[in-house]
């Protein structure tokens, strides 16, 4: 059996004295994805910040790729590729310029050719000349998911890949997440509410009062249309 | 690591070229400042190249807070910093990326500031303007050193730039002391050798916090 990608133990996270998470225990193996829903202020995006090295635990430990997150190595921070609520983009670039920038931090082989591959698979290849600042949210979002894919990383963190995101856009989101699994890539999302997702099945954990626990409705999650993200 | 390097300070430049806003405010800033000290020193009182060197030095600290502050400031918006904390990019690479960016826009700011105070104190532009130059390179190098491990610090904390100048100038103060003591003699015609011990000073200050920063920046630019 292989290693898992994702691994904690008794992961745990407090603001001064108020415990955010608890006793995360959580395992993912090369090629799953796993959804972790809960409400506002429940720690998802805590927890994804932790597994990618930006947030240091107050106990426990995460393991990424078997490496302590606390320390995590230049080659192990390129197989991660985080979808934020921040973009991580600069208004001041282009769409174009963005991806060429991070292309370049990652040494992929052809910065250009990669930035455009991108632009066209979030089909933002018409505005690509155009600064990130003239950009709606919804675009941004895009932009921001092909910058976290660009490097192709094994593991990929989401945080509400589907906020903000017209019909349009949640379905080039939802077939980059599936695309990722398809090649193996590790993927852990959160949502406020279970996703759908074509043709790919993720386990669901839920976030409440801090402890990570299986959903209870299991059963959610099937194939078929994105359609609780609709709203239909 | 020179690709990410690169990369960086490429990037650096051209928001700086898009936007003007540092370039331009160092040299506004600058300007105001000489003019206020050129005013406010009494020619008869103060020797000129003095109060010039005086005057250049605090133009100087001024513009090089700015230039600091702001090389990190593009990093803050859309959370950036946490994508280049995710990328391969070493955090000390990220630190020498910073202090080149930084030690660019000052760089300028300091021509600009050069001119205008042999124009402001009625110098001439002869050997003694150009001796100046190594003296403003130590300056400006142990300047955006410190300004740029501090706004790293600061940028983390509400009201982040009231900080900066609060914690950046009274560290620069043996350095400042001997840039400014450095440049007037530097103005007068006198030898380097003349200047040596204000300019060990100088040197062992760029040392000190280029090394700090390139070793803690990962410290204090890091995990939340």
């Amino acid at each position: 059996m292989s290693a898992p990608v994702v691994e904690t133990h008794s992961l745990a996270k407090s603001y001064g004295v108020a415990p955010v998470l608890r006793d995360v225990d959580l395992r993912l193996l090369a090629g799953t994805g796993a959804f972790i829903i809960g409400g506002n202020g429940s720690g998802k995006s805590t927890l994804l910040r932790m597994l990618a090295g930006l947030e240091a635990p107050s106990g426990g430990r995460a393991l990424v790729f078997g490496q302590d997150t606390r320390r995590l190595a230049a080659r192990y921070r390129r197989r991660i590729g985080m979808m934020a609520h921040e973009s991580f983009l600069y208004p001041m670039l282009t769409a174009r310029e963005n991806l060429e920038f991070y292309a370049e931090l990652f040494s992929l082989a052809d910065p250009h050719a990669s930035a455009e591959l991108w632009l066209g698979r979030v089909g933002l290849t018409e505005v690509a000349d155009n600064r990130v600042r003239t950009f709606s949210r919804g675009m941004q979002q895009r932009l921001s998911a092909a910058r976290a894919m660009l490097a192709e990383p094994a593991l990929l963190l989401v945080d509400e890949p589907f906020a903000s995101l017209d019909h349009d856009g949640a379905e080039i989101v939802a077939g980059l997440l599936r695309g990722a699994i398809e090649r193996g890539a590790s993927v852990i999302a959160t949502a406020h509410a279970v996703p759908e997702i074509d043709g790919v099945e993720f386990a669901v954990f839920e976030i409440s009062r801090g402890l990570l626990l299986p959903h209870a409705h299991k059963e959610e999650v099937r194939r078929g249309r994105i359609r609780s993200l609709l709203g239909r | 690591m020179v690709s990410g390097f690169a990369a960086v300070l490429r990037k650096d430049l051209r928001l700086e070229l898009r936007s003007g806003e540092s370039t331009l405010a160092l040299l506004a800033l600058s300007m105001l400042v000489l003019v206020v000290l050129v005013f406010a020193l009494d020619a008869a009182r103060v020797r000129s190249v003095d109060a010039a060197a005086g005057a250049l030095w605090v133009a100087m600290v001024f513009a090089g807070m700015l230039g600091a502050n702001r090389a990190l400031l593009a990093e803050r918006d859309n959370g950036a910093i946490r994508g280049l904390l995710l990328s391969p990019l070493d955090p000390a690479t990220l630190f020498a990326t910073k202090l080149a960016a930084a030690l660019i826009f000052m760089a300028v700011a300091e021509v600009g500031a050069v001119i205008l105070m042999v124009l402001f104190f009625n110098l001439d532009f002869d050997a003694s303007t150009v001796r100046l130059a190594p003296i403003l390179v130590l300056g400006a190098i142990g300047f955006s050193a410190l300004a740029t491990l501090l706004s790293a610090i600061t940028g983390r904390t509400r009201g982040g730039d009231l900080l900066l100048p609060i914690l950046a100038v009274p560290i620069f103060v043996p350095a400042l002391i001997a840039g400014v003591k450095a440049s007037a003699a530097a103005l007068a015609g006198a030898p380097f050798a003349a200047m040596g011990d204000w300019l060990k000073i100088m040197i062992a200050f760029d040392v000190l916090f280029v090394t700090a920063g390139y070793l803690l920046f990962e410290y204090v630019i890091g995990q939340d």
